[in-house]
């Protein structure tokens, strides 16, 4: 009796071992699992986002004092994009007015484009080695794994696995040189585009910092610049706010170097979320 | 044991755990404070319906927990409920557990389900954490909040769940 027992559990044991193995780093979905995923998603963001709703009052409620101070910046804010929308007219103009005399083709023209899909969060994973979220969008509205999501406040994952209705999106706290995947993202710099590169590889938990790698030890970026994907590949959208860089030193083999960004989104309490859509993905 | 009841709260502690718990959390503690509601639920299934089902129960909502928060792989949480379900049911079988009983069982539960799944990730070279840091920054918070939920789940469960016998020298129906 007691040899079944253990027979039993070294049996499962395999099993378990060979579905982790098997389902490690994989990106498609079978059906059961899109329809489990879509099942409970509906009736999950059913209850999540009045839930949200709910908490965000009441927090609201408490900030009541900072409203004031954060209308005053927002009419700063407001004067200064007015100028800037003039001055982006024009140079939006001339810029379409040189692409056409130098005979861009559709798709190049087309290339920055994107499409932003707003998307509600319907729930959270609550294992802390996979901290995924779950949007209410899926393949059906075009949605494809590796899709760049952000809020307004900047990127905050990517697409990782897509049923039919709902999504799941891995945060880039859990990016890691060493995950299955191995998603990096290129990046570069607010204001020093051309001359400033790097590649954001993973997430230190212990600092809250993102890591960046790669940089040139000529690189003119320093402490306090705004770093943002550079899109280079054209996989990833171009522009997207990332974070601060909050210090710069020798990267580990010496030859080049390696930086801390301190990520300028907030990963807790997402209620929306935006999908970016690149026109290279889903066709022009 | 009123199983179709406890599948159905089962069902309803899954949503709460994933939409309702990350609002009533602290944003600066979101990664830190992660219970397992219906990994608890399944300790009184194991105290209250016997091992067997113990085991089925920690099995399906570990494995439809995986899937539904799908990261890197599919079955650690599945994996570790059935495990500890059915050790638990082995432990407490038939017997209504006292609150200390609860408090210890869901103590050394949770602890060995957080140390399972730490081990698994560890093994799939998925995280870095050492058992030190992961036992500081996640399972201590965690387990004293899921200790909290299992007493607040504790009266529910025996008034709702648990088929109370006629006699009582007769051994609950399950």
């Amino acid at each position: 009796m007691r040899n079944k027992r253990l027979f039993i559990l070294m049996i499962g044991l395999i099993v378990f071992i060979a579905v982790m193995g098997f389902t490690l780093g994989r990106t498609r979905l079978t059906w059961p699992e899109k329809f489990m995923n879509d099942a409970v998603g509906t009736v999950q963001g059913a209850l999540y986002r009045p839930v949200g709703a709910v908490a965000d009052f009441l927090g609201d409620l408490g900030r009541l004092s900072d409203v004031y101070n954060e209308n005053q910046q927002l009419r700063q804010t407001v004067a200064r994009y007015a100028q800037d929308q003039l001055k982006y007219n024009f140079i939006e103009a001339e810029n379409e007015r040189l692409k056409n005399a130098l005979q861009f083709t559709e798709n190049q023209k087309q290339l920055y484009h994107y499409r932003y899909l707003i998307a509600q969060v319907i729930g959270s994973s609550s294992n802390p080695f996979d901290q995924t979220i779950k949007i209410n969008l899926g393949s059906r509205d075009g949605i494809k794994s590796q899709m760049a999501v952000t809020t307004t406040d900047g990127l905050i994952g990517l697409i990782s696995h897509v049923s039919e209705f709902t999504s799941t999106v891995e945060p880039i706290t859990q990016l890691s040189p060493e995950s299955p995947q191995g998603v990096q993202v290129a990046a570069t710099i607010f204001g020093k585009e051309s001359s400033s590169f790097g590649i954001i590889d993973s997430f230190d938990e212990q600092t809250g910092m993102l890591q960046m790698s790669k940089i040139d030890e000529n690189d003119k970026m320093v402490k306090g610049d705004k770093v943002i994907t550079s899109g280079l590949g054209n996989v990833f959208p171009r522009g997207i706010m990332i974070g601060t860089v909050e210090n710069r030193q020798v990267g580990d083999f010496g030859l080049t170097q390696k930086a801390s960004v301190r990520p300028a989104a907030n990963f807790d309490h997402i209620r929306e979320v935006f999908v970016v859509i690149t026109p290279g993905m889903d066709g022009p | 044991m009123k199983m179709n009841r406890a599948v159905l709260a089962g069902i309803v502690l899954l949503l709460i755990e994933n939409g309702v718990v990350p609002w009533l959390v602290p944003a600066a503690w979101s990664d830190r404070l992660v219970p397992h509601l219906t990994f608890i639920l399944t300790l009184y299934v194991a105290c209250f319906a016997g091992r067997h089902r113990a085991f089925l129960f920690g099995l399906g909502f570990g494995l439809l927990g995986d899937l539904l928060y799908y990261g890197n792989l599919i079955g650690p949480y599945g994996f570790g409920m059935g495990l500890i379900g059915y050790t638990a049911g082995l432990a407490f079988e038939r017997s209504i557990p006292t609150l200390a009983a609860v408090i210890g069982l869901t103590a050394i539960g949770g602890l060995a389900l957080n140390t399972i799944v730490y081990l698994i990730y560890r093994l799939f070279r998925l995280t870095q954490w050492s058992y030190g840091f992961a036992f500081y920054w996640y399972m201590v918070p965690s387990l004293l909040l899921e200790i909290l939920a299992a007493l607040v789940l504790y009266l529910p469960v025996r008034r709702f769940l648990f088929r109370q016998s006629a006699s009582s020298g007769e051994e609950p129906r399950v």
